[in-house]
């Protein structure tokens, strides 16, 4: 059933051009974006002293700097992606094909998020070309690459569990994109939030619930227990409240 | 004690929203094999009747019983055996027909997914339009592949929600025609507001208004138990008034016609003694010009228009 639905919502993205434009448009922004961080490193290492230079770290400045400038990204293209995703079909009265169907709620939300998630993948996979040159420059580093891979997917993850969410919420799409917007948004200035507060516990609860402190950590490589209970809590909490929203006998 | 005969039962069945009722306290049943035609105004709560039957919203009070199993929206095993075709189908407008109808297919579980999609698009004279997206096709097609997503998975009972409405005469009579071939293999329950419609293909009917059932049973039973008396059609010029005609019987107008320079009045006696040539004889003799004098025997839109205008 959710291969079904999955495969139904992958024909639905690339039928239309939204799919196309994204992908095309995320390339560009990071390609610009490789771009400049490659030519800044450059000029940087260039002005400074030999002895300095070997301080720069190219991770650092170039690889790190990118994988956070695409999580950044994601902040305008998933609630992109996921905002029509239930708002329309309650517009269009569509979820009845659903509900007078035996699939159940949990089919619908797990297979509509992994279509929204493989858009991601879609997207990311034209970002591979990056790591190849940076593979070419000589920095062989195949865990760094992947777990900053995994820092991203994991993000994403939580983002379109958020926008689906808020797009079960309302029959309007651009509310729900708005809301998933500020939503995300929110789990940033939470880790803020931490960092401004003197109150130790306090601070240590924000940064916990907040999901930068655990992308860093991830972008890293230092993957901890702890951020995966993060990510899993987080992704089933929403998935349970996006399962609840829906609910058959909310009617 | 479940009865075999009736596939559906509502009984005493409510439906609250927030400050207003929806339907209240309505109970009828639906035999087995029968077209049970359901009719009520705009708003009466045909849509939200429909609904809850067909497992959509819940009710607030009363049991609904489709197969002796009762129906909720969170019971699943009755999924498969209910079609519905809502007032606004569940159309994706950018799938193709054919790919449409056989992932609806495909969600109620169904094993020959194409041979079953070809055999209800040769039916539904859908082949044609097989690979156009739904959004580009016209009115009528639109409402035959909502109808086709209601029959695919062979559901033994049918909630066909006014299936001709707004559908150019031609589409309408070939989809009367495919409902009522349809009915020989299942129950289904058809709502419209074109009453001769529902007297054509409909053998038993239930009649809603204001959220409340007025009559329910057989279609001869209840022409019987309506049967008003004497219902004449007086037209007389349309600038001059109907005059009390209380002198030969108690009696009612259910609704007026106007016909060119003519007003036709549908009067109904409550005696059904023949008073027609009294009747013509006191109009002309009061100088009315008297254009039409008919004896209608009772149809059901004047038993319809009679419950409809009863104060709740």
């Amino acid at each position: 059933m959710i291969w079904s639905i999955w495969k139904k919502e992958i024909q639905s993205y690339f039928s239309s051009p939204l799919a196309y434009v994204l992908i095309g448009l995320f390339s560009l922004i990071t390609g610009v974006m490789f771009f400049n961080l490659l030519v800044t490193y450059s000029d940087g290492i260039q002005a400074l002293p030999p002895e300095m230079s070997q301080q720069v770290s190219f991770v650092e400045e170039v690889v790190l700097r990118l994988f956070a400038n695409i999580n950044f990204l994601f902040l305008f293209f998933i609630p992109l992606i996921t905002m029509k995703l239930f708002s329309e079909e309650r517009r269009l009265d569509t979820l009845d094909l659903y509900w007078l169907s035996p699939v159940r709620e949990w089919q619908l939300v797990i297979a509509k998020g992994l279509a929204a998630f493989f858009l991601i993948v879609a997207m990311l996979f034209v970002t591979i070309l990056y790591p190849l040159i940076i593979w070419g420059i000589g920095l062989k580093d195949f865990s760094l690459l992947s777990t900053a891979y995994l820092s991203v997917l994991l993000n994403a993850s939580c983002y379109i569990s958020l926008g689906l969410f808020f797009s079960s919420l309302s029959g309007n799409q651009i509310i729900a994109a708005l809301l998933s917007i500020l939503g995300v948004m929110f789990l940033w200035m939470i880790t803020w939030g931490g960092h401004l507060n003197s109150n130790y516990m306090v601070a240590e609860i924000f940064t916990y619930i907040g999901i930068t402190s655990h992308f860093e950590r991830i972008l890293r490589g230092l993957i901890g227990t702890q951020d995966i209970i993060y990510y899993l809590s987080f992704l089933f909490l929403f998935s349970v409240l996006t399962v609840k929203s829906l609910g058959r006998r909310n009617w | 004690m479940v009865n075999k005969d009736k596939i559906l039962v509502v009984d005493g069945v409510s439906k609250e929203y927030p400050g207003r009722s929806a339907v209240t306290d309505i109970s009828f049943e639906v035999t087995k094999g029968s077209i049970h035609g359901f009719l009520g105004p705009n708003g009466a709560g045909k849509s939200t009747t429909m609904k809850m039957i067909a497992g959509l919203i819940p009710s607030t009070s009363g049991t609904i019983t489709l197969h002796g199993e009762k129906v909720d929206p969170l019971n699943l095993e009755l999924k498969n055996a209910v079609g519905f075709l809502p007032e606004n189908p569940p159309l994706y407008m950018d799938m193709k027909v054919e790919d449409y109808l056989k992932y609806v297919a495909r969600l109620h579980g169904m094993k020959n997914i194409s041979q079953q999609t070809e055999k209800v698009m040769t039916e539904l004279s859908l082949l044609e339009v097989r690979k156009r997206l739904i959004g580009n096709l016209s009115k009528g097609f639109k409402q035959r592949v909502g109808l086709a997503q209601a029959i695919i998975y062979e559901a033994p009972f049918l909630i066909l929600d006014e299936p001709t409405n707004g559908l150019d005469p031609q589409t309408v009579f070939e989809l009367r025609e495919f409902i009522k071939r349809l009915s020989l293999e299942k129950t289904i329950l058809f709502s419209s507001h074109v009453l001769s419609e529902v007297e054509q293909i409909c053998d038993h009917i239930t009649i809603i208004h204001n959220g409340r059932i007025r009559a329910t049973g057989d279609l001869h039973e209840i022409h019987r138990k309506f049967k008003q008396g004497l219902v004449i059609t007086l037209g007389i010029a349309i600038d001059e008034t109907m005059p009390d005609l209380s002198r030969f019987g108690n009696y009612h107008t259910t609704h007026v016609t106007d016909l060119g320079g003519e007003r036709q009045y549908h009067v109904v006696f409550e005696d059904d003694k023949d008073c027609r040539a009294e009747v013509g004889r006191f109009l002309i003799s009061e100088g009315f010009h008297l254009y039409t004098m008919q004896v209608e025997s009772p149809e059901l839109e004047d038993i319809f228009l009679h419950l409809t205008e009863q104060k709740t």
